[in-house]
């Protein structure tokens, strides 16, 4: 009997995962790996866009305001989030709860709707610049279409993801070690950097990792809010399709965003693990 | 224990779920799938959506089922991409479409349009009505347009536009190299029968002046209008159903010049080896020949007929307004896709770059 059964539990999971499997080769593998072959041979066979890519100073800027864009936007996160999660983590429940609503509220509204939103608040006609106005600045400075907005927006549209991955790790955190370190003396502040920082750490590793990787392949905020050059990788990718209807260096690019972003998947996997990223740091 | 077994890991589960798995893949494809397949009496076109979609069908299109039987259904919005990846995987979502004269010189280089010579009667046209295997139904300019608070001087033409010291102020131009080229050629002094092809040099050259005055490259009309509404620009190049809009809507004195104004085409064309290509002709030939539908079409949507007969049907000061009034067209300059045609690959790309660096 016991031998009979052991299969069961071997062969177990496959028929379980065998539909996002199909899904996923189908609807995921198949069409990547048509954009890997496009990439090598649009418009003829060869790794002439690859070297395209190498010699463009367009390409080359926009990879690095790219990357600094979502360095920037992870670091305003984090530091929007933190005493976000540290509230909720350690307050009432009742507390937790409503500040946990209304983090959730901002996830669930569309990208499109937050950014057409962003619009509104910021322009030349919105609450913003007419308080500037009423403060006495004039004129008041235009906020829409510059840097600023475009990462203010886009900081926002993140700071669910690193609110999430904060609290996660925080509600887990004894609270007895603090008022231990307090205990023996110690000041709130020194009780919190060698004590609660340290702790919540694989909370800041996970959230700073997916806040940057997602930043990395954002399209709609920089390109409706942003000023001209502050272009994202991504959007280079739809003009090459859209406007250029060059899919060949289109798909490259692509491929090369893949590649960066994996990069730092494999980094963070050498260094703490992927299954963490997801589980919140509990291992 | 053995049901559990039974139900779960034998080979014959194994292939039922991997079937469930198939029929719902196929459940996800199915859609496209069956508009490939030439169905009944119906064509599938591509149109802009909203109000342009609204007004398309009840001038253009209805009197065409009415006429012939054959069942409109649309799909939107246009995308110029998805007809060059319609015939490499010869799945059709379309099979007719609208694009402007760059685009669609661009799509019959690239052998995706079908040819309308023998296919659509011709002497029922009127001059120059089939464009690079389309039919080039109405006109639409760009044109530029500024708030005269700002400017009480008032600017005349592109040179003026392009003149931050004496005109300082934020900007804003479509995201288009095509048109943006002209407007930056003629700005800079080229007389309208030398524009194509285009000096490259010199174009971006003159852009250059401008550069840090483009506030946004804008890429939908209606965000062109609100912007010259709201004031976060102080002129504009835009289309002229904007320009309108933005004259109606804003709290400013929006000041029109039709001088120069850099008039575009929309031509219908019939995608290559689409399975319901006889339909598309039948629509076209239809299109050009029903003037009145043009008229009330170009009339809705505040464009210009090229069908010289609509005028017939539009009220004198509703046409004064319209791009391809002979008045205005004989101050226009038309853009000429057909001549740009081996410039156009360079030209977006280096743009592309140019307005991202």
């Amino acid at each position: 009997m016991k031998l009979r059964t052991s299969p069961v539990f071997v062969e177990g999971p496959m028929p379980l995962i065998a539909p996002a499997v199909m899904f996923l080769s189908l609807f995921f593998l198949v069409p990547l790996g048509y954009v890997v072959w496009m990439s090598l041979s649009q418009p003829v066979i060869g790794l002439q866009n690859f070297g395209r890519l190498l010699n463009s100073s367009l390409f080359a800027s926009v990879l690095y305001s790219t990357f600094k864009t979502a360095l920037l936007v992870t670091l305003l996160s984090l530091l929007f989030a933190y005493p976000l999660a540290y509230a909720a983590a350690n307050g009432s429940k009742r507390f937790a709860t409503f500040l946990l609503t209304v983090v959730a509220l901002s996830f669930w509204t569309s990208y499109l709707v937050r950014t057409y939103a962003w619009m509104v608040i910021l322009g030349n006609q919105g609450p913003v610049t007419a308080l500037l106005s009423w403060l006495g600045w004039d004129p008041a400075p235009k906020i829409l279409f510059t840097t600023f907005s475009a990462t203010l927006a886009m900081t926002h549209a993140l700071i669910p993801f690193m609110t999430m991955s904060l609290f996660a790790v925080m509600k887990r955190i004894d609270p007895l070690y603090v008022r231990a370190a307090e205990n023996l003396g110690a000041h709130p502040l020194r009780a919190f950097v060698s004590v609660y920082l340290p702790l919540s750490a694989p909370g800041i590793v996970n959230g700073c990792t997916l806040v940057f990787i997602t930043c990395l392949g954002f399209y709609v905020m920089p390109v409706l809010l942003g000023s001209p050059r502050d272009q994202m990788i991504a959007g280079i990718i739809g003009d090459q399709i859209e406007q250029t209807l060059d899919f060949g260096l289109g798909s490259a690019i692509s491929i090369v965003l893949l590649a960066l972003t994996l990069a730092v998947y494999a980094v963070y996997n050498r260094f703490f693990g992927l299954d963490r990223l997801w589980a919140g740091g509990d291992r | 224990m053995e049901m559990f077994k039974n139900a779960s890991a034998t080979p014959l589960s194994r292939r039922a779920v991997l079937g469930a798995g198939l029929f719902g893949a196929a459940m996800l494809a199915s859609p496209s799938i069956r508009r490939a397949s030439a169905e009944e009496n119906a064509l599938y076109v591509n149109t802009w959506g909203g109000d342009w979609e609204a007004s398309v069908k009840k001038f253009l299109f209805e009197p065409f089922t009415a006429d012939t039987g054959i069942e409109i259904r649309t799909v939107s919005p246009i995308s110029f991409a998805k007809l060059a990846a319609q015939k490499t995987t010869g799945v059709y979502e379309f099979d007719v479409t609208t694009l402007g004269v760059a685009d669609v010189a661009r799509a019959n280089g690239a052998g995706l349009l079908e040819t309308l010579e023998g296919h659509v009667d011709t002497s029922k046209l009127w001059e120059g009505a089939i464009y690079e295997n389309g039919l080039a139904t109405h006109g639409f300019a760009t044109q530029m347009a500024y708030n005269a608070a700002k400017f009480p001087e008032g600017l005349k033409n592109w040179s003026d536009f392009f003149n931050v010291e004496k005109f300082p102020g934020n900007r804003s131009l479509q995201r288009h190299a095509a048109r943006v080229l002209a407007i930056a050629l003629l700005a800079d002094g080229v007389p309208a029968d030398q524009l194509f092809p285009y000096d490259l040099d010199r174009a971006f050259a003159s852009l250059d002046r401008i550069k840090d005055h483009v506030r946004v490259w804008w890429t939908a009309g209606p965000q062109a209008r609100q912007i010259l509404t709201d004031g976060e620009v102080d002129m504009a190049g835009l289309w002229d159903s904007d320009a309108f809009g933005a004259k109606e809507a804003s709290k400013e004195p929006i000041e029109i010049v039709w001088d120069q104004a850099v008039v575009d085409k929309a031509c219908w064309i019939v995608a290559k080896d689409s399975p319901r290509a006889e339909n598309g002709f039948k629509l076209i030939s239809h299109i050009g020949q029903n003037a009145e539908g043009l008229a009330k079409f170009c009339i809705a949507d505040q464009n210009g007929p090229m069908n010289p007969k609509s005028f017939d049907f539009i009220p004198a000061e509703v046409a004064a307004r319209m791009p391809t009034h002979p008045e205005h067209l004989a101050r226009a300059v038309m853009l000429d896709g057909a001549k740009l045609l081996p410039q156009l690959d360079e030209l977006s790309t280096r743009f592309e770059s140019w307005v991202g660096i």
